[in-house]
């Protein structure tokens, strides 16, 4: 089957105003009421790169969330918008500036922003970014047909450390994976909020503990992770053999069943999806990558 | 012996709601595990012919719901309705040709889920309105400390086997053990709304969905390995929830079965026995009787 090539739609985010209710306090996973700080909006002082336990928040995104006030678009502007994807400030003291998706976070759906640090100090909630979303349903030359992509600008594609099978296919087919460099690989009963939800316009939080004093397992803001016996082609789920891999898009969490949160980019069963964690020495997603800097 | 209580010291209200009908989109179609689109009953409205102790699963249903599914007009009124109601809270049907009957809440869904006798649930419809007697919250065991008791009528506690051991553990019958991989979608949120829908009891569809969990009962009660519902749900390991199964057959991905949260903590808190009869329909089921201050209700159709 001929692959369809993905289309471009120019969308229109707001940036966003965090939210509370009546009360400023969550409890946290061991019972202790706290604030949540940077929970959306504009977070200042986080890039991609930090660690995703290094701030005093609750899903701290390293920059400006988008979204929109009508509910449909919201949705619209959270499923289409993709890693990668070339953002524009359109109004307001950063008007001009350039910025670049780097992620998607779930419920009613908001699109992460990575700008420079100085066009973030000038942006405001309510400033109009528009995001030209581009990338769901590509499928490029070598792909697998059981492996799926999702939320990724083509662009993208070849900055990741993502190795697609060579073309023509090795004869008989074996071989044919994809192998993807990755941060850590965690068991899917680390998976919590976002499970059973869908894949585009929202991520999945992971049970992670923090890093050891030596900063043994820790996680940066960017990184690739793979999640085993999780099925991302539709909604996110438990399947035994498979695997999906996401780039992390937001920091940790204190609520039980929240923590840092990956952007699915890739899903299909272990055979052909192969991660390669390197603990210490991986490069995911980064500023450098997006030319952010 | 039976679990000592702070009961007496727990407030009872009334508490308003009404049937709620089931909700669709125009869009109709959701999609499966394999990509099937499907569109299927199941929440909101009254689901007939499914009660504790019937199986959880093989219906042609998503987010079965047995019973009726209840909630508030009022958005504020409804989270106290949805937060402060718990299993095994009577619920009478306060108008309609149903008026009188009397029923018992199950669990939570996002509706407050209340099963009824089969002749009573057939004369229901949304728009009855529905008064519940909620208790529960707040409801502590002195003796052990270390387990949070959520969503429980303190009836349904006093019914159930198990109570405190010699060894100072709390021994709880459960009908079956849920692995940490089951964990659908619910984690993440607060222990008093909703229910935790358990993946790998896909009935009829791939063994590589399946953890096993087909056989559920709506009603059973269940254990949930490695799970911290004591201030919402997470994962944590060495803790364990106890649950009960309130919803049924899910066809949408990531979900399934999910069982209300009713008591949670340490794992050596606990001396689970495994014992099939570990479900609502022992204690509180299958038939309530309805009150008979009010007249009978009418013949099913």
């Amino acid at each position: 089957m001929t692959a369809l090539r993905p289309v471009a739609v120019n969308l229109l985010g707001l940036v966003e105003h965090p939210a509370l209710g009546d009360s400023p306090y969550r409890v946290d996973r061991d019972g202790r009421p706290y604030v949540p700080a940077g929970d959306g909006g504009i977070v200042l002082g986080l890039q991609l790169g930090d660690s995703v336990f290094g701030l005093a928040a609750d899903h701290a995104a390293p920059g400006a969330c988008l979204v929109h006030p009508d509910p449909a678009s919201r949705h619209a502007l959270a499923s289409y918008a993709c890693i990668g994807n070339q953002a524009r400030v359109r109004t307001g003291q950063a008007a001009g500036a350039r910025g670049v998706v780097v992620g998607q976070r779930g419920e009613q759906g908001r699109v992460v922003v990575g700008l420079a640090q100085a066009d973030l100090a000038r942006l405001r909630p309510g400033d109009e970014v528009a995001v030209g979303a581009y990338g769901q349903g590509l499928r490029p030359p070598g792909l697998p047909p059981d492996v799926t992509i999702m939320n990724l600008d083509p662009g993208v594609l070849d900055l990741l450390p993502v190795g697609l099978p060579s073309l023509p296919p090795p004869p008989g087919g074996g071989g044919a994976a994809v192998t993807v460099g990755v941060r850590i690989t965690v068991p899917s009963r680390l998976a919590g909020n976002g499970i059973g939800r869908p894949a585009v316009g929202w991520c999945l939080d992971l049970q992670l503990p923090p890093p050891g004093p030596d900063g043994a397992g820790d996680l940066l803001l960017g990184d690739l992770v793979a999640v085993t016996d999780i099925d991302a082609r539709y909604n996110m789920g438990y399947r035994r053999g498979w695997l999906t891999v996401g780039v992390v898009a937001h920091g940790a969490s204190p609520l039980p069943g929240h923590g840092p949160g990956i952007t699915p980019i890739l899903t299909g069963p272990a055979g052909a999806v192969q991660a390669r964690p390197d603990p210490a020495g991986h490069v995911g997603l980064t500023a450098a990558v997006l030319q952010l800097q | 012996m039976k679990v000592t209580t702070n009961a007496g010291r727990l407030v009872r209200q009334m508490l308003a709601g009404e049937v709620w009908p089931a909700l669709a989109d125009r869009h109709a179609y959701r999609v499966g595990p394999d990509g099937q689109p499907f569109l299927l009953p199941g929440m909101g409205g009254v689901t007939l012919g499914v009660h504790c102790a019937d199986p959880a699963t093989g219906y042609a249903s998503d987010h079965l719901e047995p019973g009726a599914s209840v909630r508030h007009r009022d958005p504020g009124a409804n989270m106290a309705l949805q937060f402060l109601t718990c299993v095994g809270n009577p619920v009478w049907v306060t108008g309609g040709p149903a008026a009188g009957a009397l029923g018992h809440v199950i669990g939570q869904h996002a509706y407050v889920l209340v099963d009824f006798p089969e002749p009573s649930a057939a004369d229901l419809a949304p728009g009855d309105p529905v008064t519940v007697l909620a208790t529960g919250q707040g409801l502590a065991l002195p003796e052990h400390p270390a387990i949070t008791v959520k969503n429980c009528d303190p009836d349904l506690l006093a019914r159930m086997p198990g109570g405190t051991r010699p060894d100072g553990r709390l021994e709880v019958h459960v009908a079956a053990r849920v692995p940490a991989e089951a964990i659908g979608a619910g984690a993440g949120m607060v222990s008093e709304y909703a229910n935790t829908d358990l993946m790998g009891a896909y009935q009829g569809l791939g063994e590589d969905l399946s953890l096993g969990l087909e056989g559920l009962r709506i009603g059973d009660i269940v254990a949930l390995a490695d799970a911290d519902h004591r201030y919402g749900r997470g994962y944590r390991p060495g803790y364990l929830t106890i649950g009960v199964i309130s919803t049924g057959q899910c066809l949408l991905f990531g979900h399934g079965p999910g069982p209300s949260t009713l008591l949670s903590g340490p794992s050596e808190s606990f001396w689970l026995v495994d014992d099939p009869d570990a479900n609502l329909a022992s204690w509180l089921h299958p038939q309530p009787e309805a009150n008979p201050a009010v007249p009978a209700p009418r013949e099913a159709w």
